[in-house]
């Protein structure tokens, strides 16, 4: 296995042995999500229409994203904590694919928060949620989780710096579930706020999971979507390499790598 | 049964470590409204060399500059102005490849993944120094044999005792087989036997070929252990020399040591201001206080060491050769006499 690879495995595999290791998972990936979907459903109850699919699906994407923003600040501020960032940043290995690893692991347990939203929505409160293009449901999915990590690298990168990581991720929790469309159609919102809309790559994958679950031949529109969706991820890929070498040079330089 | 490389002997400099006025400030930032900046010396002008092979210990109370001049070697901090070279690599411009080659011990009760095994945590690291798979399980186990730790390797480290977590920063800092290991204060707050333990695995590990730099504040560690001792204060080395070369420095002198009881602060002051007490220090936390006046008059000084402390009970007052101990609290606290 390549070395890169090998770190992002390293430390995805030690992310989730802290998972593992720390039952408090269950709080933000099964109880609040049973919440919120029944908040979302009891709202809906009287609109006609796929009303049970979009609350679940923003109530997913809530969680994804919530759980790798949280995650992603906290990855650092735990190293921070333990005293390990600075053990981490002395080995060669590049602390960003040390962080992606770990980002990766926090998106996949966001992906446990969107799977029992459609559990319980289904199971206990009976919600239709038939998926017209399943595979292609499934792989959109995927591919937002994918740029919801990339997205979430680039705010880690700030986390190097601070100190308080958790004030930081809770001022961007609710705007990005907003603008991204994960709560309603960006339509709904106002022109100006649209910009930053697009530049977000979760807005274009939620876009791309709703088609795949509406239509069972998917039109243009969805590969136009995910297309759009893996630029961006990319973009942020760079822009976080970036970040991270600007930030690491910084931290050394004011010697703040070794403060909780 | 350890094995370890010795020297690679194919470095490009004939000196392990070469740190050329070496120094660092930090920008500290006071207050949230009217926000004023102040610079802080951590280290100054710092210039010394290690040679391959050696145990060259850095000494120095606490704030002295000892830590900061170990981050500035790993990289782990960019010096403010001057430079270093380690294994004859560029502190600044060859950063990854000294990584590569350099094992670091911070020590303490922090640093480790308390929340899972020490397996888990050598396997993590030797995974982000990059070695090879198939050395990996042998590696891992043979270190935490030696360590002493096998018997609870699979044990979260959170159940371990300060001791054991001190001999699992020692296997982590050893799980690429660096050549060169940085250990700060390997046996802070550890009990006698495990102090005397992880002594006994340093100089293992340069009898097995490795050049270590060490910091500590117990100057008996570093008579004990190291080849030659560097001395910081203030950010500056103030002598450097082999720890007789160093005793040498104090011959001048004798030590009166007073156990007593009820010395105050204010009278090992009015020491300090006796023109022939070279240096003085003194441990009053317990009930038996421990008095050391460095002085060439010997018993001489007797007599105004009793009038000085003639409100307090004075058990016993020993003459006694000086130690490196007594060198290092010379250099150390001479000048705040």
């Amino acid at each position: 296995m390549p070395q890169t690879l090998r770190v992002i495995y390293s430390a995805f595999r030690m992310a989730m042995l802290h998972w593992i290791a720390d039952p408090q998972w269950v709080i933000p990936n099964v109880i609040a999500p049973f919440v919120f979907t029944f908040v979302a459903l009891t709202l809906f109850k009287e609109a006609t229409g796929p009303f049970g699919l979009y609350a679940v699906l923003g109530g997913g994407m809530m969680g994804m994203w919530g759980n790798t923003l949280y995650s992603s600040g906290f990855a650092i501020e735990f190293e921070k904590w333990q005293g390990t960032l600075e053990e981490v940043v002395a080995t060669p290995s590049n602390l960003l694919h040390v962080i992606a690893g770990k980002s990766i692991s926090n998106a996949l347990f966001g992906l446990t928060n969107m799977a029992a939203i459609l559990l319980i929505a289904s199971l206990v409160f009976r919600v239709p949620l038939d998926v017209a293009n399943p595979i292609l449901f499934a792989l959109s999915i995927v591919l937002t989780l994918i740029s919801v990590s990339a997205l979430g690298l680039i705010f880690a990168s700030a986390f190097v710096l601070t100190r308080s990581a958790q004030v930081f991720t809770n001022g961007l929790e609710f705007p990005i579930y907003v603008i991204s469309g994960s709560m309603f159609p960006i339509g709904l919102l106002p022109f100006w706020v649209h910009p930053a809309s697009y530049i977000l790559g979760p807005t274009w994958g939620i876009e791309a999971i709703r088609i795949a679950a509406g239509q069972e031949n998917v039109s243009l529109t969805f590969w136009l979507n995910v297309g759009v969706m893996l630029l961006i991820t990319l973009a942020y890929v760079a822009l976080a390499a970036f970040l991270f070498k600007k930030v690491e040079t910084k931290s050394r330089r004011d010697g703040t790598l070794g403060q909780a | 049964m350890l094995e370890l490389s010795p020297q690679h002997g194919q470095e490009s400099s004939d000196k392990a470590i070469v740190a050329e006025h070496l120094c660092k400030v930090f920008n500290v930032t006071k207050g949230i409204l009217r926000r004023t900046k102040t610079q802080v010396v951590a280290v100054k002008d710092v210039s010394f060399e290690v040679n391959y092979g050696e145990l060259f210990g850095l000494v120095g109370p606490n704030g002295a500059g000892k830590t900061t001049t170990i981050k500035l070697l790993t990289t782990m901090l960019i010096p403010t102005s001057g430079n270093a070279t380690v294994l004859g690599l560029d502190i600044q411009k060859d950063v990854t490849k000294i990584r590569e080659r350099i094992g670091i011990v911070l020590g303490g009760e922090r640093g480790l993944y308390t929340r899972v095994s020490a397996i888990d945590n050598l396997r993590y690291f030797a995974d982000l120094y990059g070695v090879p798979v198939n050395i990996q399980k042998k590696r891992i186990k043979e270190l935490l044999q030696f360590m002493g730790l096998w018997d609870r390797a699979r044990d979260r480290v959170e159940t371990y005792s300060k001791g054991m977590k001190q001999r699992l920063h020692l296997a982590r800092g050893l799980i690429h087989d660096p050549q060169l290991i940085f250990m700060d204060e390997p046996t802070i707050g550890l009990d006698p036997e495990i102090a005397k333990e992880t002594r006994n695995m340093i100089k293992e590990l340069v009898e097995k070929g490795k050049t270590v730099l060490l910091t500590t504040h117990y100057m008996f560690e570093a008579d004990e252990l190291c080849k030659r001792v560097a001395i910081i204060r203030n950010g500056e080395i103030v002598a450097l020399d082999t720890p007789s070369g160093l005793k040498k420095y104090v011959m001048d002198a004798s030590v009166v040591e007073v156990e007593g009881f009820g010395i105050t602060e204010k009278e090992v002051a009015r020491f300090r201001e006796v023109p022939e007490v070279l240096a003085v220090s003194a441990d009053l936390s317990e009930n038996k206080q421990v008095l050391k006046i460095q002085t060439p008059k010997g018993s001489e000084i007797i007599a105004e060491v009793q009038e000085i402390l003639k409100n307090s009970r004075i058990y016993d007052i020993k003459i006694k050769e000086p130690t490196l101990e007594d060198a290092y609290l010379r250099l150390v606290e001479g000048s705040a006499k």
